[in-house]
């Protein structure tokens, strides 16, 4: 289990951690979002020991963590990083040494992840040479060359395409299948609804919701009901009393009820404005108990 | 797994790798080259002896010019003679410029508006003295006798300030090892402050960081670009030493490879204590194109030490070259011309050498602490704030 235990850190007068703890279990995926600001890239520059806490402490495996062990861990910055001019391969074999592979490992497991992830034909070029697509592939290949115990990428989808999405998700579930806590954090919270089981939601260097994304939403406690009515003016339920519009869709919205406000009422009034294309009472998703959380 | 030691080799080897195998690298390697062998090989060709043609017409000048030709090259040129059968054909020889002169008949010099000195100096002298001899024979004196008249020693010369052949070819040298020296040290230390740029505006510093220490990784890079300027260095040391060697121009060769040594080792002790100034100067900075305003005062340390290192070559005695060539940052470059130039005393070279390590040594810990600082920060750094650390 990967822990970070207590964590404060300041930059100057800006508390950018105050007291942060959680932790990913083996083969455990955990979305780590919050607002741009809150901590989040903080938080995991300290678990790669990039950057020192003024407090607390990281773990793995029950011990604190040190520079040996953290050659075993995989990482991806935010700002994506790569030698412009050194070529892909002599990139990965560079950065496989320096997490601790022998040459020959290194070779071989450059070469692997450069067919894994569809970009061995590149291989010779200079990394500056590729698209910005594949461009991240090798800076994902870059995280995993080491084969990595615990796997840190911030931002990771991030000015990815759908393709690139789904090359990175489907690495990134196996990386989970096979024993590696992976955190990562995003903004596409549809992503990390899809992807993790547990979410840590971070605001202003403070943990303000952690835990299995399934309890977060089962533990809110506002009613939502999900309609959308065709060819209706969306005016229609801002009549209605007790109604708060919570997301507006392209042609309806998600609605948050008041305690005295019944379902039925809903229904009756959106089959007044039109024809009822769907109508069901819905868990609040990720953005709305995230949006709550952040606003309280 | 790696030590830190390791990582430590693993970051200098591909500093040095990557830039011995950039093609920018190889080309003005082989231009410098190729500049230093053109220079040796022109001086070799304009440094040849001087020749000096003399036309010979007549049997009366036969005797005459054969003297002239034994004697030029006590006087520091050769003479050749061709004999033209009649004065006409010396005449259009002397006009078409194949003869400088033309000697007709041992009695007259013909020119065509005036001929080298020395080649007339010498042909006045042998002149002067076979006329002389004739008369002195036809009053009576035996051969022997006009031998023993004319052949007076000359003066003996004493100098003030003997010239001494050594020191000047010493002297070409310390200029072009203060030359070498001083590009040297401004190109190799513009790698470690672009070196940390790039690495910091390509942002690939934090994924190194998340690996290796900062300190590791700085001093990872000082290493690996200053071996492979040491190599550049004795390359180019080794070609022109062989080429001047070939070429007959170096008269002194034990004076030139001492030359050669001194410029190295003052590379190295240069190099390492410039090179962590030069570091911080790249990590304080965002983009490439803001390295120029943190390097100048650098460079311009630089660039007056060399002044002072020129200086030097021509007289190193005086007490700025003193001074100089006691001061970390000046060192360097006026040291090894005084080392070359024999105006030193070993205690000097060992106090200055110990003066530079112990800068070096007592830099490297702050520089280290300055570039750890400024590095993973993004936008222009306050100096101050990474002197204190202040985040």
């Amino acid at each position: 289990m990967l822990e970070l235990v207590d964590l404060s850190r300041r930059f100057g007068r800006v508390v950018a951690l105050d007291s942060v703890s959680f932790s990913v279990a083996e083969g455990e995926m955990v979305g780590f979002v919050g607002p741009n600001g809150a901590g989040k890239t903080t938080a995991m520059r300290i678990a790669l020991g990039v950057l020192e806490p003024d407090h607390g402490e990281v773990r793995w495996r029950g011990k604190p963590v040190d520079a040996a062990m953290r050659r075993r861990f995989g990482y991806m910055p935010e700002e994506r990083g790569l030698y412009p001019k050194m070529r892909v391969l002599d990139q990965l074999v560079y950065l496989a040494r320096l997490h601790g592979l022998s040459r020959t490992d290194a070779l071989m497991e450059s070469r692997r992840m450069t067919e894994v992830l569809g970009v061995a034909g590149r291989a010779r070029d200079r990394t500056d040479a590729l698209s910005l697509g594949n461009q991240q592939r090798v800076q994902l290949a870059a995280a995993l060359v080491h084969r990595p115990e615990v796997l840190v990428l911030d931002e990771a989808f991030s000015g990815l395409d759908p393709v690139g999405v789904d090359v990175l998700s489907g690495v990134l579930r196996e990386q989970a299948a096979a024993g590696v806590p992976v955190v990562f954090s995003s903004h596409q919270l549809d992503l990390v609804e899809r992807l993790c089981e547990s979410v840590v939601l971070i605001d202003r260097g403070r943990i303000v919701a952690a835990g299995k994304i399934s309890h977060l939403r089962a533990a809110d406690p506002r009613r939502l009901v999900r309609v959308e009515v065709a060819g209706a003016d969306p005016s229609w339920y801002g009549t209605l009393a007790g109604v708060r519009v919570l997301d507006p869709l392209p042609e309806g919205a998600i609605l948050e009820l008041s305690d005295s406000t019944r379902e039925r009422d809903v229904l009756d009034a959106a089959q007044v404005a039109g024809v009822v294309r769907h109508f069901s009472v819905v868990r609040p998703s990720l953005t709305e108990i995230f949006r709550k959380a952040v606003q309280e | 797994m790696e030590s830190d030691r390791g990582a430590f080799r693993l970051v200098a080897r591909r500093e040095f790798v990557e830039r011995a195998r950039d093609r920018s690298f190889i080309v003005s390697t082989a231009i410098t080259l190729l500049v230093l062998v053109g220079f040796i090989l022109v001086n070799a060709f304009l440094g040849g002896e001087t020749r000096f043609e003399l036309g010979v017409v007549g049997e009366g000048s036969r005797a005459t010019a054969r003297a002239v030709e034994a004697a030029a090259p006590s006087l520091g040129f050769a003479a050749s003679l061709e004999t033209f059968d009649s004065e006409s054909q010396a005449n259009a020889a002397l006009r078409d410029g194949s003869v400088d002169a033309v000697l007709v008949d041992g009695r007259r010099v013909l020119v065509v508006s005036e001929a080298p000195e020395q080649l007339l100096a010498v042909i006045q002298v042998v002149s002067a003295r076979e006329r002389t001899a004739r008369e002195l024979e036809a009053a009576g004196l035996t051969p022997e006798e006009v031998e023993r008249a004319l052949d007076a020693p000359p003066l003996p010369v004493q100098a003030l300030e003997p010239l001494d052949e050594q020191s000047e070819e010493s002297s070409v040298v310390a200029f072009v090892g203060v030359l070498a020296l001083y590009g040297q040290l401004l190109s190799y230390g513009y790698w470690v402050a672009s070196g940390v740029v790039e690495e910091k505006a390509s942002r690939v510093v934090e994924v190194l960081l998340a690996t290796i220490r900062p300190k590791q990784l700085l001093r990872g890079k000082i290493l690996g670009i200053g071996l492979l300027g040491l190599c550049q260095l004795l390359l180019i040391g080794v070609v022109g030493l062989t080429v001047a060697r070939a070429a007959g121009t170096l008269t002194f060769p034990a004076g030139a490879l001492a030359a050669v040594g001194a410029v190295l080792l003052w590379f190295v002790l240069g190099f390492f204590f410039y090179s962590s100034l030069f570091a911080v100067a790249g990590a304080i900075v965002p983009r490439q194109e803001d390295l120029q305003t943190t390097m100048t005062p650098l460079t311009i340390l630089v660039l007056v030490s060399f002044l002072i290192g020129i200086s030097a070559v021509g007289d190193p005695s005086t007490t700025l070259a003193t001074v100089a060539s006691l001061l970390p940052f000046s060192a360097p470059l006026v040291m090894p011309s005084r080392m070359v130039l024999g105006q030193l005393s070993v205690w000097q070279g060992l106090l200055s050498a110990g003066i530079i390590v112990g800068a070096t040594f007592a830099l490297i810990p702050l520089a280290t602490r300055m570039y750890s600082n400024a590095v993973l920060r993004t936008g222009r750094v306050r100096i101050l704030d990474v002197l204190r650390g202040e985040r």
